[in-house]
């Protein structure tokens, strides 16, 4: 069948990674060592694959029947085109990369073989979001996602933080997908399907207001999973689980499918839609930047850059260039990545016993002499991030931003807040990862008190860091490092003629600059960044901090608390005591009648018994034998009888 | 035998029961044996029954009818009861689901020695009341049925219950008891105002019972009793169901006649018998505010009589709902989508937002079932395909997935006798299989796609979102239940199962899963996962039914 042998790709690259999660968890601590050489081989299979297929001038739609219900058959539709192609090859390539890096980082781990299986189910949940041709089947693998996520972070279970961040994540998330779904059942009511193709037809017969609604919905599942404002509270605590995890799920590829659902959706979401994911992007970029210019914790501060990161994707698709979000989705992929697998090898080479904390910055400095490898990795990745030019980042943002200038005229001149709070976004951006580098890398060191002696992370680690360092150079993506619009990324994503402001590019690098410099004089001071400052250390529990409270289940458990406790109470006292009102009114009622029947209804008796008693004796007293007495009494009832029967009736 | 193949499936418990019953004392050891062997027999006898199961056939089959109760009452007409067994696509899956049910509840009930005898008697004539139900296709046949559950179930709590169970198992006969009450008395409306066509021809001499034109002779019997030319002596009334949902048969100027119905404080009699049966039904479902019952009833009862409680006794009530209240009361039904619908989003989220607040293990499941069976009313009560189908398939997988819940929670309270969910921590270390299952069950309770849980809530959101009277905000909010599911099993998870091993009291043997109850467990699972992935098993089977039941 030929459609059979055009899916064919599509199905092993499904299949591949499922099958090695099914064999490595059934096949226990047996496989441990080799756990993740399989994983790797298993994903560079996958990414020959996606590498080998693309045909990305053609989109190819496959559907199976999955089940009928009523009238209706729900279909599980696959897509391949362009947009998928680059996700495929993206998420393979960092996934190959992240699990070579795991087999050294978590070395001797007892669990390997369970760490690797669930890389593998997260890799097929992820290509199935990635794959997926209706909106439904992709919120199937978004839940599996969310499942992987969580399995995940909670890697160590002994440990209660872990535990207890997989949870938030993971009814964090079921928020936002709770409002996913109820806007794809909403398109299946209006439309009567979920096709990603016939949804571009069919929603001309929605009214403007539900299309909002519905996109606001939509726009929901995207909020839960790239960690939107305000479902953002779980990616910061994510960061407790290990950070190659870190690195694949929560820096590059699983928070990026939230901008690829809107990549998707972008052409049902109506201005209005627009402008509310502008400003929940806008809000969730900055409050990120915000938080990670105090964090203090080496993987909490790349955590709140990717919050930010991500609330700059979601911001250039509501100012209506989804092109660009992708394009810097995908630049951010591989230097964020490359960033936490960078700092995953600084806490690898600090890591001593339990009191020394390895993920505080405080307990750094100086590291660039005894990491030199690791230095130049975290330097080139953070300059992308920060937005230098000759950097990918520098590209990507650019186009944002000059997107931002150009897209003015949907809103008019309240469309600047856009672009400007993205310059200024990017200006804090350039300082905290200034602030990072020199709090790990430069100054006198601070951990040597606690007898640690860091040394540089073996080739499996440093190799795949330099990869990365390696992607986040301009040239991959654009001939000028000023102008993404000439390169070949976004003509490949359908980009035909691009804007260039040219002053755009100038002002982003003074802002940088600016940012840079105030960095340095900060780095300066006496002192630098507040380090020994006694009030830094509270800095956590500053505002607004009841968005990643410390406190287990503070931050969601609470506000139910109170009205899960309301409803106990009302339970109790209202619906169990009406109940409870009617049975002692039964009762009691019961307990009168009782006491009625024996004192009155039996009195009652008791009187007409006795009444016939002594109406007996005076009846027997009349039958006394005597003839006329009985004539007489006979007459007078006759008598009464008469009377009775002519008066009455 | 396949002739009579419904009667040998309560038969056979029904047999068991007797036996047990009258069983001298030394084979005290092989009661359970005997119990066991019942429903397996019964299980077994499934095979023949799908063998000459037509899936694609929508109506009634393999029906069993035998004239049981014939009574002249003068004015009154003709009492016609009849004992009328039938199956179609809404009752099948729930019959198997019950076999099911019960026979796992036996599995469970193995280590049962108090009072062995009337414990297994009991249990069996539970089973058999509660298959008959679902195969009942006479309303009296049907109400004996319902009520004769009472009875075993009230023993069974109130016996072998927890430490409140005289209470617990009196709350749960009197909210039941008041519910069959109020459909007693529409029963006896409905018994007043409809009348048997074809035995009324019969009675009166109309026609010879020939096969080939019952279709005519019932139409002509209809027609003669709207134009009023039968009189009242000359009537056959029914309590079957196929009469008792064709609007023909109903006597003009009866009390719950559709058009010429009457009034009572402004209210038609129809639609008041309509919230009647729909109350008799609610308390079983549970609907909120009418669930109090259930916590208290699964708190005290013994692990099995829970599973037999969650796992089918209250799909009783959905089954009710559909085959009954909708059956008898379309239109009743469609005019009241919007307080159905509100009533199902009420019992979702307030369900959801107590099992958030227990302490109690078992009465946080006890919770997430009013939550999950609010899912079953929503998908009834917008009245559509999807919603139909997807409330019968939510049912079956709440049976699947409370059961496993319920047999869960007793593995640990075999081990402990403390069903507090703050006295355990880190569990994972001491009894890893264990930990492992009860993540399978919490996962496919809280709706992950490739779980049954997910596909029920799915198409019955989908139903509700379907019905063009039914608000947009009513199933909407109603996602918030799987919100909350996800924040309750999790937070239990997180609390019961993960960090550091502490249990608070004196230490026990915490022994991981022994082989009864992997035996119990795992085809649970792998039945949750099946219809999760293939949901078209259910769907196959329910659609053509439910498709004519629209009609």
């Amino acid at each position: 069948m030929p459609e059979a042998s055009r899916f064919f790709p599509v199905n092993v690259l499904l299949l591949l990674p499922f099958m090695v999660f099914v064999v490595l968890w059934l096949s226990g601590r047996k496989f441990n060592r080799l756990a993740g050489w399989l994983g790797a081989l298993a994903t560079f299979v996958g990414l020959v694959i996606s590498l080998w297929i693309p045909n990305p001038d053609k989109v190819q739609v496959f559907s199976f029947a999955w089940t009928q219900i009523g009238e209706r058959s729900i279909t599980l539709d696959f897509r391949l085109d362009g947009l998928s192609y680059l996700m495929l090859a993206v998420v393979h390539f960092v996934a190959l990369l992240v699990q070579l890096y795991s087999t050294a980082y978590l070395k001797g781990d007892p669990n390997l073989h369970r760490y690797f299986a669930f890389i593998q189910l997260f890799l097929f949940s992820m290509l199935g979001i990635v794959l997926s041709g209706n909106l439904l089947i992709m919120y199937v693998f978004w839940e599996l996602v969310g499942l992987s996520s969580y399995l995940l972070i909670g890697f160590w279970y002994q440990k209660k933080r872990p535990v207890w961040a997989a949870q938030k994540a993971f009814v964090l998330n079921r928020i936002g997908d709770a409002a996913f779904l109820t806007g794809i059942l909403l398109l299946i009511y209006y439309t009567g399907s979920t096709d990603l193709e016939a949804l571009t037809y069919s929603i001309a017969s929605i009214s403007p207001g539900m299309l909002t609604f519905i996109g606001i919905c939509l726009f929901g599942g995207c909020m839960g999973k790239s960690a939107q404002f305000p479902l953002s509270g779980w990616l910061p605590d994510a960061m407790e689980g290990p950070t190659p995890v870190s690195a694949l799920i929560h820096a590059a590829t699983m928070v990026a499918a939230g901008i690829f659902l809107l990549a998707r959706i972008v052409f049902l979401l109506t201005p209005e839609a627009q402008l509310f994911i502008a400003i929940i992007g806008t809000v969730t970029m900055l409050l990120g930047a915000f938080q990670a210019m105090s964090a203090w914790d080496i993987k909490r501060v790349l955590a709140f850059s990717t919050m930010s990161q991500l609330g700059l994707m979601v911001t250039a698709v509501g100012i209506g260039s989804w092109q660009m979000a992708i394009f810097h989705l995908v630049t951010h992929a591989f230097f964020k990545a490359g960033l936490f697998l960078s700092a995953g090898s600084v806490i690898h080479a600090l890591h001593g016993d339990d009191s020394f904390d390895a993920q505080d910055m405080r307990n750094m400095g100086g590291l660039r002499k005894p990491l030199p490898i690791t230095f130049i990795c975290y330097l080139v990745c953070a300059s992308a991030l920060a937005g230098l030019p000759f950097f990918s980042g520098f590209l990507s943002k650019d186009a944002i931003i000059t997107e931002g200038f150009v897209n003015l005229s949907a809103w008019g001149n309240f469309g600047l807040v856009f672009p400007i709070a993205i310059l200024l976004g990017a200006g804090l951006t350039a300082y905290y990862m200034f602030r990072q580098v020199w709090l790990i890398f430069f100054g006198e060191s601070r951990y040597s008190t606690s007898g640690i002696d860091p040394h540089e992370s073996p080739g499996s680690m440093w190799i795949p860091m330099a990869i990365l360092a390696l992607l986040s150079g301009f040239w991959w993506f654009s001939f000028n490092p000023f102008n993404a619009g000439q390169g070949w990324f976004l003509a490949y994503l359908g980009v035909s003629e691009t804007s260039h402001l040219s002053w755009v590019p100038l002002v982003a690098g003074l802002v940088t600059a600016l940012a840079l410099g105030a960095g340095y004089w900060q780095s300066r001071a006496n002192k630098p960044f507040g380090l020994y400052h006694p009030q830094a250390i509270q800095s956590d529990k500053a505002w607004p901090s009841w968005l990643r409270d410390y406190a287990p289940n503070a931050y969601f458990i609470k506000p139910f608390e109170g009205i899960f406790k309301f409803t106990a109470v009302l339970e109790r006292y209202l619906i169990d005591a009406f109940v409870n009102l009617i049975a002692q009114t039964t009762v009691v009622s019961g307990h009168l009648l009782a006491w009625v029947d024996r004192n009155i209804v039996d009195g009652v008796v008791a009187a007409i018994v006795g009444s016939a008693k002594s109406l007996g004796k005076g009846v027997r007293s009349l039958q006394n034998g005597r003839i006329q007495s009985y004539f007489l009494v006979t007459a007078a009832g006759m008598l009464l009888l008469f009377i009775w029967l002519f008066f009455l009736l | 035998m396949i002739d009579h193949i419904l009667s040998l499936l309560i038969l056979i418990p029904l047999l068991g029961a007797l036996v047990i019953a009258f069983l001298p004392d030394q084979f005290r050891q092989q009661l359970r044996w005997i119990a066991l062997g019942a429903l397996l027999a019964d299980a077994l006898l499934l095979l023949p029954l799908f063998m000459n199961y037509q899936k694609l056939e929508a109506g009634l089959q393999l029906a069993e009818n035998i004239d049981w109760i014939t009574l002249p009452l003068g004015s009154l007409g003709v009492v016609s009861i009849d004992y009328s067994l039938a199956v179609d696509g809404i009752s099948i899956p729930l019959v198997v689901l019950g076999i099911l049910v019960l026979l796992l509840g036996v599995i469970s009930s193995w280590n049962v020695i108090d009072k062995a005898k009337a414990y297994f008697s009991l249990y069996l004539l539970l089973s058999a009341s509660i298959l008959g139900c679902f195969m009942a296709q006479d309303l009296f046949l049907f109400y004996l049925f319902f009520e004769f559950m009472l009875l075993p179930m009230y023993f069974l709590i109130g016996l072998w219950g927890g430490p409140r169970r005289e209470y617990a198992a009196i709350k749960f006969f009197i909210y039941t008891f008041v519910g069959s009450l109020l459909i007693l008395v529409v029963m006896i409306g409905l018994y007043l105002s409809v009348i048997d066509p074809l035995e009324t021809a019969r009675y009166i001499g109309l026609a010879t019972p020939a096969h080939a034109q019952a279709g005519e002779v019932a139409l002509m019997i209809q027609r003669l009793l709207a134009e009023g030319s039968l009189s009242a002596d000359q009537l056959v009334h029914s309590f079957r169901f196929e009469y008792l949902a064709d609007p023909g048969n109903y006597i003009p100027g009866s009390i719950l006649n559709m058009e010429t119905g009457r009034y009572i404080l402004n209210m038609p009699i129809r639609m008041l018998a309509f919230w009647f049966m729909f109350l008799g039904f609610a308390v079983k479902l549970p609907v909120v505010p009418f669930h109090t019952w259930l916590p208290d009833a699964h708190v005290e009862a013994p692990t099995p009589i829970s599973v037999v409680l969650a796992g089918i006794l209250l799909k009783i009530g959905g089954y009710g709902f559909i085959r009954i209240v909708d059956g008898f009361f379309p239109y009743e039904a469609q005019y009241n989508i919007l307080p159905l619908g509100l009533l199902a989003m009420i019992s979702i989220v307030y369900g959801g937002f107590n099992a958030l607040g227990q302490k109690d293990l078992k009465k946080m499941i006890a919770y997430s079932s009013v939550s999950h069976m609010g899912f079953v009313l929503l998908g009834i009560a917008a009245f559509t395909a999807e919603g139909f189908n997807g409330a019968i398939y939510q049912m079956v997988s709440h049976g699947v997935l409370s059961s496993m819940l319920f047999l869960l929670t007793g593995v640990l309270y075999d081990r402990t006798h403390d069903r507090s969910i703050e006295n355990y921590r880190g569990l994972i270390q001491v009894m890893p299989k264990f930990t492992i299952l009860t993540g399978v069950a919490y996962f496919a309770s809280l709706g992950l796609p490739g779980f049954s849980g997910f596909v029920g809530e799915l198409f019955t959101l989908m139903g509700a979102f379907q019905a063009e009277e039914m608000p947009v905000w009513i199933p909407a909010l109603s996602t918030l239940g799987i919100v909350l599911a996800a924040a309750y099993f999790l937070w239990t998870y997180q609390r019961m199962f993960f960090g550091e091993f502490w249990y608070r009291n004196a230490p026990q043997p915490f022994e991981d899963l022994t082989n009864r109850e992997y035996g119990m467990l795992v085809p649970l699972a792998i039945l949750a996962v099946l219809l999760g992935v293939l949901p078209g098993i259910i769907f196959n089977v329910t659609g053509p039914a439910v498709a004519l039941f629209l009609d």
